[in-house]
């Protein structure tokens, strides 16, 4: 049985006063914050290698796949409000300039057309770092003024009747326009933010190279990719005297409550914000934006509801995006392959503004080496903003460095796995503390076998001999990503007089699984069956606060406050149940659903238990404590890919792709390969296809839609096999599982890029791996 | 006009330019069927017309009095799914499941003309319904599976 916690803050000190909050460290998307969090009261031992679990670690299915399958789950464009109203956006046709006159009357002339909303209507309000309805323009797709009216349809051809007439001034939508001595200022500060270039360094790094046995040098180019979630941005806000209502498509509810609250100035508890399911997000869900604020002013403005969906090209130009980088890469080594100096300069085309994910972090993080130096310039361009993008930072990083070590590799004559099992960190390298656990080197190994990494080298070589057009080639990378969690989370788990169970948390299930995995993780520790089990999630009303779901933390942060909020139901029901049977608690156990007594034959159930308290509701509650301090706790993973390439066409045909994975404890297999898959999908369309181009004169995009922005289809999928090195990471959470999420997407593209390589026997530097940008660097 | 979608017939009143996915969601809030670009390039919006694939994101209402129009809500419902709606659970052949609605219909299209179809098959069929969160591989696992248990169905009813 858990422990009540008594000397919390302390854990075994004897003698230190109770502390009920604390202050910890908790890292999120590769950043870390310092926070006080309250302790839970319960401190039950982690689920060990040997813990007999029941519930966790079964494939059990989605549990909100009936939903899904028959078309009853309901997104935010389904919903009907009655007297509901719809708005758009007119936006800026320019990426710079001003915007000096809109006239609205032909729009507002239509019949069915209801309202307008421009900047005067919403004081104080930003969206993507500039004034909502600014008319400075910023960036091309900026928003100017909401239309509303009857329907959709109305309000978007609404739009396309406003007269605009907009002064275009000189815009820089490339690095190398914005670092032009000339350059047109994008932001009045200038074009770089304050304090860059950011500079990193551990050791010496000039000296080392000074040093090396061998040194190489290399660029690596990676692109502008748009998140591209099937379900474009929405929201629907209804006002109810004071109290406001929002349905939002989010990866977090308290935050655009949060958001709501400081823009229109409200109290947190006249704001309630709901997500029910949501059609990915992938980070570009994760703060309210422009369709959030129109729905809510508007609502509050027409009095009726409103709802107010991104079309097609709003969402591919105005929701965020992964910014391209430019990687300048330095790699000194022993003649053994050893690592001595590693050193990065990046480029980073920023946009107008957004979140700062760093490609830089990933050098000084994956290999061990004692000398790390990176320079990283962040550029204000012209263009939307960057926005987290599922590993921020780390996927544009991973191809720099990993396309850089098969270049090591090649230039050694060492293979690149051996090469990499040679650079192996046991400690983290960026805060030298210990991780929590690793298993990188069984990813390495299990993966290599099953992928047969040595033979498919060898048929891959020989393929190659016979000069057709088709070239087989293999590759690999790697990789490592924070994935902790931590507080706060919590969630309350309550038994209903029939015998079923709730969980409710404040969590989001992205299509992740997390609806599922708390069920089981709360049928588990109360010994319900998980049929009756049932994850109530996205209400900020009537659920407990967790975190938004983006950095891997989901699980990892809000499983183990369900695992105490169940076993506080249990402990209650089981004293319960002593009461009427009258026997003594220790001879009591619960498993699925049912209450037995040592030694004894009778039974009850939970549903027997339930009746018989009858409203009595026994309900407990349940947080996240602190993660250890002084401790990385990390998802790894090791990739290997297979590719064939038309060397006539230039097109590239990824054949199969392995991917192992250490993410600690595996509460639902199936979900989690899921998710694998998923990731490394993504990762091959930003390997081969994805790429946002504008057009440098005009500065608008060519590609706002999903024909010309290409992501991968069923007919680009190569054969995967993604699985995981399982091992319960106890020192991470009770639970002993980490992050998984972004993992898989980290090392595809480098997998991929040098699996090209080595197909063609010439290095490419830049992605996606188009046949025309293949056909030229086979022509040198 | 008269409308006829899984089988129940709608009175509607409709303008030319109405497109059958607007009349679906908006007006019926028939809204299994999703809007994810509007340009028939995702496949999220995938009906069946008289059984044959369409995007009714890019089908005029107007045009389809007097054919049969289905939607995902019409394949099968909880206690009665479809083979693929089951396949799809046992499969977990969804993530977020903003594209399943289509993914159902295109299949559904798919078994009806094809009862053992091959992976070329099947990918032909099916690329032009796009996924975003990479559910790809467990799609054509529960294509393939759905089309078994179809076979063995039919196959019963023949040896009765």
């Amino acid at each position: 049985m858990p422990r009540k916690r008594t000397d919390a803050a302390s854990r075994g000190a004897s003698g230190a006063p109770h502390r009920r909050f604390v202050t910890t460290t908790v890292e999120v998307e590769g950043r870390a914050e310092t926070r006080i969090v309250e302790m839970p009261d319960l401190d039950p031992a982690p689920w060990g290698d040997d813990a007999h679990l029941d519930v966790v670690g079964q494939r059990v299915a989605r549990m909100d796949a009936l939903e899904k399958v028959t078309g009853r789950a309901r997104y935010t464009a389904d919903l009907h409000l009655p007297a509901m109203l719809h708005a758009a956006f007119v936006r800026a046709p320019i990426p710079s300039g001003r915007l000096t006159s809109l006239d609205l009357a032909p729009a507002l002339a239509l019949p069915g057309v209801r309202g307008v909303l421009v900047a005067e209507d919403v004081p104080g309000v930003t969206h993507m770092g500039a004034p909502l309805f600014d008319d400075t323009i910023h960036w091309a797709g900026q928003p100017l003024a909401a239309l509303c009216a009857d329907t959709p349809e109305l309000a978007r051809f609404a739009c396309s009747l406003v007269r605009l007439v907009v002064d275009p001034a000189p815009h820089a939508v490339t690095t190398n326009a914005a670092l032009a001595p000339d350059a047109p200022l994008v932001r009045p500060i200038g074009n770089v933010p304050k304090n860059q270039p950011f500079e990193r360094t551990r050791g010496d790094t000039d000296a080392a190279l000074a040093t090396a046995e061998v040194v190489i040098t290399r660029e690596y180019r990676t692109p502008c990719a748009l998140h591209t979630a099937l379900e474009p941005h929405g929201s629907a806000a209804e006002w109810m005297g004071d109290h406001l209502t929002v349905w939002e498509s989010t990866q977090g509810i308290f935050q655009v409550r949060k958001d709501i609250a400081r823009a229109f100035r409200l109290p947190l508890n006249r704001v309630r914000v709901m997500k029910d399911y949501m059609g990915g997000g992938f980070g570009a869900k994760n703060f309210a934006a422009a369709n959030t604020f129109t729905a809510v002013a508007l609502a509050r403005k027409l009095g009726r509801p409103v709802r107010c969906i991104l079309d097609r090209v709003g969402e591919q130009t105005d929701t965020g995006n992964r910014a391209a980088s430019v990687q300048r890469v330095t790699l000194g080594s022993r003649r053994d392959g050893t690592l001595v100096a590693i050193q990065a300069d990046v480029t980073v085309a920023y946009g107008y503004s957004g979140w700062f994910a760093s490609p830089a972090k990933i050098y000084h993080e994956l290999y061990q080496c004692p000398n790390v130096r990176t320079r990283e310039q962040f550029v204000y361009l012209n263009t939307g903003a960057m926005d987290s993008f599922r590993a921020p930072g780390h996927a544009e990083g991973a191809f720099g460095l990993e396309c850089a070590m098969d270049s090591l590799a090649r230039e050694l004559g060492i293979d690149p796995l051996e090469l990499r099992r040679r650079n192996y960190a046991e400690r983290d390298q960026d805060k030298d503390r210990p991780y929590s656990a690793k298993h990188l080197s069984r990813c390495y190994d299990e993966g290599a076998e099953r992928f047969g990494w040595t033979h498919r080298r060898v048929d891959a070589a020989a393929s190659r001999t016979h000069g057709g057009r088709l070239r087989r080639g293999v590759g690999m990378a790697s990789q490592i990503w924070g994935a902790g969690g931590g507080p706060p989370a919590y969630a309350t788990v309550r038994l209903n007089p029939d015998g079923t169970v709730d969980v409710l948390t404040g969590a989001q299930d992205l299509g992740t699984g997390s609806r599922t995995v708390f069920a089981q993780i709360a049928a588990e520790c109360l010994g319900a069956r998980l049929a009756d089990v049932r994850t109530v999630l996205g209400d900020t009303e009537r659920t407990p606060y967790a975190a938004n779901s983006w950095g891997s933390i989901t699980t990892v942060s809000v499983g183990p406050a369900v695992r105490v909020a169940a076993l506080h139901v249990r402990e209650r029901v089981l004293e319960a149940a002593c009461e009427m049977l009258g026997v003594e608690p220790s001879r009591l156990s619960l498993r699925d659903s049912v209450v037995r007594i040592m030694g004894d034959e009778r039974t009850m159930t939970l549903a027997q238990i339930g009746r018989k308290l009858g409203d009595v509701m026994i309900i407990g509650q349940g947080s996240r404590g602190p993660n250890p301090q002084n401790t990385a706790i990390c998802a790894f993973a090791a990739q290997f890919a297979e590719v064939e390439v038309n060397v006539e066409t230039g097109h590239v045909r990824v054949v199969h792709i392995t991917s192992a994975h250490d993410s600690g404890r595996i509460i639902n297999p199936t979900l989690a390969e899921s998710q694998l898959e998923g990731g490394i999908i993504q990762g091959l369309g930003y390997a081969l296809f994805e790429e946002r181009t504008l057009d440098a004169a005009l500065g608008v995009s060519l590609n706002p839609n999903m024909h010309d922005y290409k992501i991968p289809t069923m007919a680009d999928i190569p054969s995967i096999d993604a699985f995981f090195v399982e091992s319960s990471d106890v020192l991470a959470n009770h639970t002993g599982a980490r992050g998984i999420a972004e993992a898989p997407i980290i090392p595809t593209a480098p997998a991929i890029a040098n699996a090209v390589a080595d197909a063609l026997g010439v290095e490419v530097g830049e992605i996606p791996l188009t046949p025309w940008r293949l056909l030229a660097s086979l022509r040198g | 006009m008269r409308l006829t979608v899984n089988a129940e017939e709608h009175e509607l009143t409709l303008a030319g330019h109405e497109t059958l996915l607007t009349v679906l969601r908006e007006r019926l809030q028939v809204t299994g069927a999703k809007h994810g670009c509007g340009r028939g390039e995702c496949g999220a919006c995938t009906v069946l017309l008289d059984g044959r694939l369409a995007y009714s994101c890019l089908t005029l209402a107007a045009g389809c009095e007097g054919r049969q129009i289905s939607t995902v809500e019409g394949l099968g419902k909880a206690g009665a799914l479809h083979p693929l709606q089951q396949a799809f659970i046992e499969q977990d052949a969804l993530q977020c499941g903003f594209c399943t609605p289509g993914q159902l219909m295109a299949a559904a299209a798919l078994l009806d003309e094809i009862s053992d179809p091959t992976l070329e098959q099947i990918r032909a069929a099916m690329s032009g319904n796009l996924c975003r969160c990479g559910t790809y591989p467990k799609i054509v696992r529960a294509v393939q599976a759905a089309a078994a248990a179809l076979r063995v169905r039919t196959d019963g009813i023949d040896a009765a």
